[in-house]
């Protein structure tokens, strides 16, 4: 057989994938499986259930906006990091990474992207929280005798917004790092519910490791900014920040090196 | 135009693909060709930039596959049809693709039309698709971009008979428009179908390649006489070799050679034909038997 036309050769100046488009494909991924929609909506629906219960039976005076945001802040904080884990260890359990990686070959790119989405689908589920706090604790105001206090600071919606960012950010290390569904949620409770227990344990034990372990251990770093007035000092950004090095800068450095070198089948 | 020249990839002390060496060019289907294991996928998946290679070079118009901008608008690829989030629809998948590459998703409908699945069938997930069914999203998903160079890995696999032909005819006219398709298969009556040259791969190693006539007319000549020992003797006084084969004798000589010295003895032949394949499938059996490399590298009929 001979040919027609010109042999066809690859254009090398043609605009390549825009980091915009990669994202917006990435929030797609994360809503048009059954698993995917269905656990950012459970997520809410188990917000609107604790809030529903705590409005119903908490003492009418003690019922605020700040405490039933934290209500939902609570949900949030469990389940939320969650979805940048699905986003990402997905691409391995469902193979999918040989199709995304053949259409955008450099790896970096996809890694921004995910956590872009991750960051952006949490921000959306953040402010739904939100809103269900404020609808929920408005209805049961209405049925329940006495007032609420609708007061808000801007300091708790800021802490909270970032503890939740920071949860994201998490998720998604470990997600980078262990490249598994299962490993990496196990692997997000084990950090988040046991190693508080364990460090607790342990600080009430050693003194030494009491003074270290705000240095180390994220979770107890972050108190500062839920505790007391808020406002972490400098010492205590610093915590901050050598834990935060420790449990979200080298899982994420080493999984996405990792991942650039890396076979994908 | 697909180039690979010495390439190599080891996983640990094991050489799944050794010093691989080949060419694709455009306006011809080239069909991959080896058992299973024989390092077909991981040639392609370097090619793709998702295997990285130890030495050696794979480049697609030259160029690294990774370089190339926006990939599934210039190179269309199916690895594993089965790769797929099981519980998106065919649809979906492709809607994806098209938005990845910033198509209009009127292409979506196309390629539905294109490899013939319907729209009910698009709207089912992909866990309930039939593997013909996926093989058919894969190689719509590799077009999607209406690239000019195609590499699809066992794309034929889990095709009914009509499913090869109607491939075979895809693939045909993109070649004919001057597009480079590289397909692989473990089976050589597919790739027969299917290929105009063909590379053959076992244990790592490139073993033949050509054109598919190059390497059929090679596979030397079928012959079958009314006194089996005479034709024996005729072809030993032509200094032709010859071997047993079913009721006649098999030889790597051309009919024509055959033919005169059995008439130059009066031998009455019952039949005489091309091999047509049958050397080259009995190279690939040979392959496909373990521990058979040695033998076979060394002392291949040619
Ligand atoms: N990650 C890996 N670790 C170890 N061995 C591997 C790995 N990947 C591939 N192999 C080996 O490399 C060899 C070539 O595999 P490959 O998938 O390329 O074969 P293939 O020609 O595509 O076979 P098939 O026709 O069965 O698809 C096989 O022996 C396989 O087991
Ligand atoms: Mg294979």
């Amino acid at each position: 057989m001979s040919t027609t036309t010109a042999p066809a050769t690859v254009d090398t100046s043609a605009p390549g994938v825009p980091l915009s488009r990669l994202v917006r494909v990435e929030v797609r991924k994360a809503f048009d499986t059954r698993a995917g929609f269905w656990f950012s909506t459970s997520i809410l629906i188990l917000c609107a259930l604790a809030l529903t219960f705590f409005v119903s039976f908490v003492p009418i005076d003690t019922l605020t906006f700040t405490n039933s945001t934290g209500v939902a802040g609570g949900v949030l904080g469990y389940f939320l990091p969650i979805i940048p884990i699905l986003l990402v260890t997905s691409e391995w359990g469902q193979r999918t990474g040989l199709v995304t990686f053949t259409l955008e070959p450099r790896r970096s790119r996809v890694v921004l992207a995910k956590f872009a989405a991750g960051v952006i689908i949490s921000l959306a589920v953040i402010v739904v929280a939100f809103a269900l706090a404020a609808g929920i604790l408005g209805i049961g105001s209405v049925f329940r005798d006495g007032s609420v206090d609708w007061s808000i600071s801007g300091h708790l919606i800021f802490n909270f917004v970032l503890s939740n960012v920071i949860g994201v950010f998490l998720g998604f290390a470990i997600a980078m790092l262990l490249m598994n569904s299962p490993a990496a949620i196990v692997g997000y409770f084990v950090y988040s519910l046991v190693l508080p227990i364990v460090v607790g344990i342990v600080s009430g034990l050693v003194e030494w490791f009491r003074d270290l372990a705000p240095w180390i251990e994220f979770n107890t770093a972050q108190n500062p900014l839920f505790t007391g007035d808020m406002s972490p000092t400098g010492e205590e950004w610093a915590q901050l920040a050598t834990s935060g090095l420790i449990w979200l800068v080298l899982p994420l450095t080493f999984g996405v090196l990792r991942l650039l070198k890396s076979e994908v089948k | 135009m697909i180039t690979v020249q010495n390439l190599s990839k080891s996983y640990g002390s094991f050489r799944a693909v050794d010093d691989v060496s080949f060419t694709c060019r455009p306006g011809a289907v080239t069909g991959f060709l080896g058992p299973n294991g024989a390092g077909k996928s991981t040639t392609m998946r370097i090619i793709a930039g998702l295997t990285p290679q130890d030495s050696g070079q794979a480049l697609v118009s030259g160029v690294p596959y990774r370089e190339v901008p926006n990939p599934g608008t210039q190179v269309g690829v199916l690895l594993d049809a089965s790769a797929q989030h099981a519980g998106r629809t065919g649809r979906e998948i492709l809607t994806i693709g098209a938005r990845t590459m910033g198509l209009p998703l009127t292409r979506v409908d196309e390629m539905l039309e294109l490899v013939s699945l319907t729209d009910s069938e698009s709207k089912r997930r992909v866990r309930n698709y039939s593997l013909g069914m996926r093989q058919r999203l894969g190689i719509a998903h590799a077009l999607l971009g209406d690239p000019k160079i195609l590499m699809l890995d066992e794309p034929a696999n889990g095709l009914d008979p009509a499913g090869i032909h109607w491939m075979r005819s895809l693939l045909r006219e993109y070649a004919n428009r001057g597009g480079t398709v590289l397909l692989s298969s473990h089976l050589l009556h597919e790739i027969q179908i299917i290929a105009d040259e063909i590379i053959v791969i076992g244990n790592g190693k490139i073993v033949r390649q050509g054109s598919k006539d190059e390497l059929l007319d090679a596979a030397g000549t079928y012959v079958q006489a009314e006194d089996p020992s005479a034709l024996a003797r005729a072809l030993t006084a032509a200094g032709l070799t010859a071997s047993p084969q079913g009721q006649g004798l098999a030889t790597e000589a051309t009919p024509l050679e055959v033919g005169r010295a059995a008439a130059a003895a009066g031998v009455v032949l019952v039949e005489l034909r091309k091999a047509d394949g049958e050397g080259l499938e009995e190279m690939f059996l040979q392959l496909t038997a373990p521990n058979q490399r040695d033998q076979f590298t060394n002392g291949v009929p040619a």
